[in-house]
């Protein structure tokens, strides 16, 4: 187990016929995903566009993306990976009780259904949102999902993918890789990069209270995270990089004004199925860049003695 | 200015072999004769053209979330700790794009040939690339899937297809062309493969693997490429695809093609109980056929992860392992996936794997065609390239490590009976002035004057595979950055890019079916070319 089944987008534009969005809800949260790649696009494939495709919903409650699906599936709160563990077992023909499924807020029937459609799919995705992936469960639920699609390439085509937002944060994730190695969660004190979510992950750091400088760029820490968090981070010195004041720059010891990226800075933005677009400024800012601001202060720090692993 | 003075120089594309003899550099190059300067005295070493590797993954997407995959493997290898000259990072199967450069040049290798690019993610690519230090940097474009140009193929608009294709190589700041499974990766997106040569791939009609590797072929000899087909050709590490592969052989006849990782195209038997090498019958019909090169896309035991465009094979490894599997099929244009994987001595398709590398690289008698490579990180990572080296130049080593396959093993391969050694010269064609006359790079892979000043420096020793993992010094453009086992300097790379002639109005035909079929802007989807770090241009 593990991994991930994806592609870009246009592949699902182009062929998928089946899709699934899984604790999202894109109506509101991303805008453009049905016009833009999913359902009402008319791809190579699937000439006539939404006619010619599915959309299944799954969620706890009935947000407006279950307006634009065909089939609206109400799970009950915190019962994801329940469900996903019922269907891997009903797509190899498993045998399942109705009354284990029962507590799921779901019918075994709903659930046939739902595996029969996805093993008849020409090409299928699933979408899963932070309402599986942060929920009662977290990364076990992503990975039963992944596994779900995984494993449904035993019958067609299947694919998934996490529907990623907040800005670059997928761009964050993809330099992060290839300088560190991982994704996130990497801590660099002892001069080469160690991983380890829950230890060397932002919040726990906070929470540890283990660091004693912050610089936060393109996040707003002081509106999500939790309240023990966001004391640290006032009681030591926090450097914020922001185009406009957040709340995390009035607990800040300073806060920098930088140019927006992508509006008055160049840049390149990852999309969330990893495709780099370069980004061109439509206008002037009187602000400098992150880059500009970053890049000095690095060379302010590069004039003090270097400390390196193994020495004084 | 740099004099190298009283080492063993062996520089086979100038007929050099071993003889004593100063070697002069200033400016980056090799010049005749120096006044001052450093001297470096290599009395007792040995003097080679810095490596050159025609096929590996160093960087892009896919090598990328093969990173995001295996952190256990980052884990499990020694980390890279930072220092004054070079940055912190992870080596193992996937190394950090900082730690390769240095990994690379750490072992003499001073030019690398990234072998797999989408066009649509070709900027990541060259992001990647322009974080990789001191070694110069090309790359190959992947074309065999591509669905414009099998549609072009489909209406047999040869002509048309030529101009687009070159349109797509300088889209995506490319210096050769790749073709991964030709019609096979495109299936995948329909879970489906191509393996009969002569079959239709699914989806057209007249479009075979035989039609589109052909095509293939004739626009990189029309466009006069540097750098001929880089080929991985169809049915990838099954169990008698010897048959494919000299069939494709026969395909391009007359024309010129790089054979990617021979190794994984070399195999008989009829499924993975009779899987035996079939070496000697393709390496004959290749040492017939002077239009064709390779490398070995050799294998060695151990830990690694494998990752290819070839997605329906990656589908079958993974079912076959039950590890991770990653896809990530790219629209329209290709696909890749990622199996980690494990070669074992005892298992007995790895063992007729490893074997089969080994006996290609014997059995093709022509050095000059066959280069050492792994498929990094297939096979396995590039920095245990200097283990073959000892495999090659050691009948007796060799015959050591054949006592730890399965008994069963040794039926099915022809190593036990070969008993020809590498010559340092030939080792010195195989990593480097092979492999640089295949990518069309004249002023590299050899010592002669006015060639890039790329030298690697070991010490002439019986203990192979370590001499050759720790070379003395490295000097790559004229700067010395490898010393005592240091990095002393991490200069930057070059990126070597072709520019083909194509009608500038071809973009009038691509653009429509572009916004189509794409999700991005047309504008967007050409690499700018400030991407590059110091690129370096042939027009041709």
């Amino acid at each position: 187990m593990g991994g991930k089944v994806t592609c870009t987008l246009g592949e699902v534009k182009n062929r998928a016929d089946l899709i699934v969005y899984w604790g999202g809800n894109p109506a509101e949260c991303h805008p453009r995903h049905f016009t833009k790649y999913t359902l009402t696009q008319k791809g190579k494939f699937v000439p006539k566009g939404r006619k010619d495709r599915t959309m299944i919903l799954v969620d706890i409650r009935e947000t407006p993306s279950a307006k634009a699906a065909d089939i609206f599936l109400q799970v009950r709160p915190s019962k994801d990976f329940e469900v996903l563990t019922t269907l891997r077992a009903l797509i190899k023909g498993q045998r399942v009780s109705a009354e284990t499924v029962a507590e799921t807020g779901l019918t075994l029937e709903q659930l046939q259904d739902f595996a029969e459609r996805m093993k008849k799919a020409r090409f299928g995705v699933l979408f899963f949102g932070m309402g599986l992936s942060m929920t009662r469960g977290k990364h076990m639920n992503s990975a039963a999902l992944l596994s779900l699609a995984a494993e449904l390439n035993a019958f067609t085509k299947f694919v998934a993918m996490p529907m990623r937002g907040h800005g670059n944060v997928t761009g964050g994730d993809v330099v992060m890789r290839w300088t560190t190695g991982y994704p996130f969660g990497v801590n660099l004190s002892r001069g080469y990069p160690r991983f380890n979510p829950g230890e060397f992950s932002t919040v726990d750091l906070l929470l540890r209270g283990d660091n004693d400088a912050a610089l936060i760029l393109g996040a707003d820490p002081g509106a999500t995270m939790p309240q023990p968090a966001i004391d640290h981070l006032a009681r030591i010195p926090t450097i914020v990089l922001d185009p406009k004041v957040t709340h995390t720059s009035r607990l800040a010891r300073v806060h920098i004004t930088t140019a927006a990226t992508g509006i008055s800075a160049p840049g390149t933005v990852y999309r969330m199925d990893e495709i780099p677009l370069p980004l061109r400024p439509a206008l002037k800012s009187p602000y400098p860049t992150d880059e500009d601001v970053v890049r000095r202060i690095y060379k302010a720090v590069a004039k003090k003695p270097a400390w390196f692993p193994g020495t004084k | 200015m740099l004099r190298i003075t009283g080492g063993k120089v062996y520089d086979p594309a100038n007929n050099i072999n071993g003889q004593i003899k100063d070697i002069c550099i200033s400016d980056g190059r090799i010049v005749s004769e120096v006044e001052g300067g450093r001297t470096i005295d290599a009395t007792g070493m040995i003097v080679f053209p810095g490596g050159v590797d025609v096929h590996t993954h160093v960087a892009g997407a896919a090598l990328n979330f093969a990173r995001a995959m295996i952190p256990e493997d980052h884990r499990r290898n020694a980390p890279y700790v930072r220092g004054e000259r070079h940055r912190g990072g992870i080596g193992g199967a996937t190394p950090t794009t900082y730690v390769t450069g240095y990994l690379y040049a750490g072992m003499g290798w001073t030019t690398v040939n990234e072998a797999a690019v989408p066009i649509l993610s070709a900027r990541h690519t060259h992001e990647e690339l322009r974080d990789t230090p001191i070694v110069d940097k090309s790359c190959c474009v992947l074309l065999a899937n591509n669905e414009i140009l099998l549609d072009l193929l489909e209406a047999g608009e040869t002509e048309r297809a030529r101009h687009v294709a070159a349109w797509q190589i300088w889209a995506a700041k490319a210096y050769g062309v790749k073709a991964v499974n030709p019609g096979g990766v495109a299936a995948w997106k329909w879970g489906k493969d191509a393996k009969g040569l002569y079959e239709p791939v699914p989806g057209y009609n007249k479009v075979t693997p035989a039609k589109i590797i052909a095509a293939l072929a004739s626009i990189v000899d029309d466009l006069g490429l540097p750098h001929p087909l880089h080929l991985h050709c169809n049915n990838l590490g099954a169990p008698g695809n010897y048959n494919t592969t000299l069939e494709t052989m026969k395909v391009l006849e007359g024309k010129r093609a790089h054979l990617a990782h021979l190794q994984y195209h070399a195999y008989g038997g009829d499924d993975w109980f009779t899987m035996r090498s079939k070496s000697a019958e393709v390496a004959d019909y290749f040492n017939a056929h002077p239009n064709l090169t390779t490398d070995a896309g050799a294998v060695l035991f151990g830990n690694t992860v494998t990752i290819t465009a070839d997605g329906p094979w990656q589908h079958l490894l993974y079912k076959l392992t039950g590890r991770k599997w990653g896809n990530l099929d790219v629209e329209n244009e290709t696909g890749c996936g990622i199996v980690p994987y494990v070669y074992k001595e005892k298992n007995l398709v790895n063992a007729v794997q490893w074997a089969v590398g080994l006996e290609l690289l014997l059995l093709i008698n022509d050095p000059w065609r066959v280069f050492l490579t792994t498929d990094h990180p297939n096979g396995a990572a590039f920095w245990r390239y200097p283990e073959i080296i000892q495999l090659l130049m050691d009948v007796n080593f060799r015959r050591e490590q054949l006592k730890k396959l399965a008994p069963k093993a040794l039926k099915r391969i022809l190593l036990p009976e070969l008993d020809r050694q590498y010559t340092l010269s030939e080792i010195a064609v195989i990593t480097s002035a092979g492999p640089a006359r295949a990518l069309g790079l004249a002023h590299k892979g050899h010592l002669g004057i006015g060639a890039d000043a790329d030298v690697a420096i070991f010490n002439d020793s019986k203990d192979i595979a370590r001499m050759f993992a720790y070379p003395r010094y490295v000097i790559k453009g004229g700067e010395v950055v490898i010393e005592e086992g240091e990095i002393r300097k991490a200069v930057e790379g070059r990126g070597y890019v072709v520019r083909p002639v194509y009608d500038e109005k071809i973009e009038d035909y691509i653009r429509p079916l572009f916004q189509q079929y794409y999700t991005m802007s047309f504008d967007n989807y050409p690499v700018e070319l400030e991407r590059l770090e110091n690129p370096d241009i042939r027009s041709c």
